[in-house]
């Protein structure tokens, strides 16, 4: 079983279907192009493609492809769930199928939270309320007001992932994954548990969010830092019934 | 209400590198269906050899992807993301298998005999992946499948490089291991360097 690049540095099968897929631009592009044009081992990765798109479309053509996409959707989890959030996700398969938006709802499993716990290496989290004037940060003790707008700020340390995942009593969340950047993290959300925690890691490699929401169902907590990795988090209540 | 909603447009949207927009939404699954689609079913063909399966796995890669949907965005390369969440689906749907691969190993070997056949290299990957563990599985389809290089994998999977190369020689550990049980006295080629 030989090493795939053995046969040259340049062939790459997963560079051949970003190319296709419309991912590389620029010089990666044409550099990608150029050397498709001369390499028989990368045209056969193309030509499978086409294959496997050819067969696709005969076998699952776009409108059962969507129409089994908002199906599954539609479907309530084996994982025990609110009933609201059932009816979410039927909602975001209806959009699915007359092609507008709805909010999308993430998926949720009940897990404890033990073991997460503040490990901050310079890191930190903010957490901002939005409202018709403007936003300010949650004090620190503060609730979370009722049917908040909220948006997540990551201070990343000097790292140049992040990611960021809600941990509460239905389960957990990612809100973010991928480069860190300064300022409020994209998107704002809103949160309508008891009880929470904001979860950040920042690192100098991609955090895989996938791996660190699977842990934290488990309740194995977060890896010791290792390296550059660090982790802060923050504490989430609401007041009242 | 939901617990958790992600509210488009939101007064701070305009900050948002992808921000989410209404209009777009409704075609994002027939952007998704073309750009990435075919490689999808691609990937869950080869793993489940069976049509149906495939295109059943297909879309439910696609409902995990719009279920994390902010993950999807934020990811560097929407197919290495996709096509992980393919191999991990089905690699689960590929556990009830795993007592066959003997069988498998020996009609591969059996077609280079009786018609001169090589067996081809990603045939004999994907029946010796059972054998393996979960993070070998992956890494081993990344490295010999996807041909993303170790530092590509490491990336990907927020492993260590040194964690990725020790997968890839246990998974080659094991593979050797399983060749030579279900086929006695055969010659294998000393262990590469990876």
């Amino acid at each position: 079983m030989n090493a795939p690049h053995a046969a040259g540095r340049e062939c790459s099968a997963t560079r051949v279907r970003r190319l296709l897929a419309g991912e590389l631009v620029e010089a990666e592009r044409s550099a990608a192009e150029a050397h498709l044009l001369g390499c028989p081992r990368c045209q056969r990765v193309r030509h499978e493609w086409e294959e496997d798109r050819r067969a696709l479309e005969a076998g699952l053509p776009f409108e059962r492809f969507a129409a089994g996409v908002a199906e599954r959707l539609a479907r309530p989890d084996l994982a025990p769930r609110r009933p609201v959030q059932r009816w979410a996700a039927i909602a975001l398969a209806a959009a699915i199928a007359v092609g507008v938006a709805v909010p999308l709802v993430a998926r949720l499993s009940r897990a404890p939270m033990d073991e997460v716990r503040l490990k901050g290496g310079g890191a930190s989290l903010t957490l901002y309320l939005q409202d018709g004037g403007g936003a300010r940060a949650l004090g620190p003790g503060e609730a979370v007001p009722a049917a908040a707008r909220l948006r997540v700020a990551v201070e990343p340390a000097g790292r140049r992932f992040a990611a960021v995942l809600l941990v509460d009593e239905d389960g957990v969340a990612t809100l973010y994954a991928g480069p860190a950047q300064p300022g409020p993290l994209p998107g704002a959300f809103e949160w309508t548990g008891r009880r929470g925690e904001l979860v950040a890691v920042v690192d100098d490699a991609p955090v895989d969010a996938g791996a660190l929401a699977d842990r934290l169902r488990r309740a194995d907590g977060i890896e010791a830092p290792r390296g550059r990795r660090a982790v802060a988090t923050l504490e989430l209540w609401r007041s009242g019934p | 209400m939901a617990r958790f909603t992600v509210i488009p447009g939101g007064r701070a949207e305009a900050e948002s590198p992808r921000p989410s927009r209404p209009e777009q939404e409704g075609g994002l699954l027939a952007e998704l269906y073309a750009r990435h689609a075919p490689a999808v079913f691609g990937r869950c063909r080869w793993l489940l050899r069976d049509e149906e399966a495939a295109r059943d796995a297909t879309q439910e890669v696609f409902v995990r992807a719009l279920r994390a949907l902010p993950e999807f965005r934020a990811a560097s390369s929407p197919t290495t993301w996709l096509l992980r969440i393919a191999t991990h689906h089905c690699l689960n749907e590929m556990r009830s298998a795993r007592a066959r691969w003997r069988e498998e190993v020996v009609r591969l070997a059996g077609l280079r005999q009786d018609d001169g056949l090589e067996p081809d290299r990603r045939e004999l990957l994907r029946v010796l992946l059972r054998l393996a563990g979960r993070e070998e599985q992956e890494m081993a389809v990344m490295y010999f499948v996807d041909e993303l290089t170790q530092a590509e994998i490491a990336a990907a999977t927020g492993r260590s490089l040194p964690t990725v190369r020790k997968r890839l020689r246990g998974f080659l550990a094991t593979a050797r291991a399983a060749l030579a049980e279900a086929l006695p006295g055969i010659a294998l080629p000393e262990e590469e360097e990876l």
